[in-house]
């Protein structure tokens, strides 16, 4: 899992039938430098490009949250769909001390 | 596998249901010399790994989700172990 602020949203207008009905996320990814910032500053956009995230347990614009990507993103399903981002957790708090 | 090095956890209410319970670590990984190499990557921990220890992740999902114990889980990530010698008789 890794973390990142959600930064946008997206609709299809037409899709897969296994996907419709989806919310997806556009998601910036934390790197160390975010993760060094804290909480005090809303992250912006990082260097690492942003990715689409199915989500099903509803974030929203401005939230951090982790996501899984790879094969595993397709697991919770019945029958697996073609997605490899997943949110997979809302955070409430980081704690963070690097070394 | 990565080298990492533990620097912090994250808490999150909202959740696959499969992660409940679970320690979520915050896992920098580190080149030889202990330095960070890329973003931090977070794991789900069974051995009770502490702050800026050195630890060993595997992102094998089909072991993370056995660990969990729920076939329907997205984990991947997970502390394979925690290291305590670098080279044998150096430790960290």
């Amino acid at each position: 899992m890794k973390l990142g602020s959600v930064i946008g949203r997206v609709t299809l207008a037409k899709s897969l039938p296994e996907l419709t009905g989806a919310r997806w996320l556009i998601v910036s990814p934390f790197t160390r430098e975010h993760f060094q910032r804290g909480s005090e500053s809303l992250a912006g956009v990082s260097k690492d490009p942003s990715l689409v995230v199915y989500d099903s347990l509803g974030g929203g614009v401005g939230q951090t949250i982790g996501y899984v990507e790879g094969r595993e993103a397709a697991q919770p399903f019945e029958t697996p769909p073609p997605i490899d981002a997943i949110n997979a957790a809302l955070v409430d708090d980081i704690f963070y001390n690097p070394f | 596998m990565l080298l990492a090095r533990v620097e912090g956890n994250v808490t999150a209410t909202r959740k696959h249901p499969s992660f409940e319970g679970w320690r979520l670590v915050i896992c920098q990984p580190i080149n030889n010399a202990g330095e960070p190499e890329g973003s931090p990557q977070i794991a789900i921990d069974a051995h009770g790994a502490g702050m800026h220890q050195r630890v060993v992740i595997s992102s094998d999902g089909a072991a993370a989700r056995k660990l969990v114990g729920s076939e329907k889980s997205p984990v991947r990530w997970l502390i394979a172990g925690i290291v305590d010698e670098h080279e044998p008789g150096v430790p960290v």
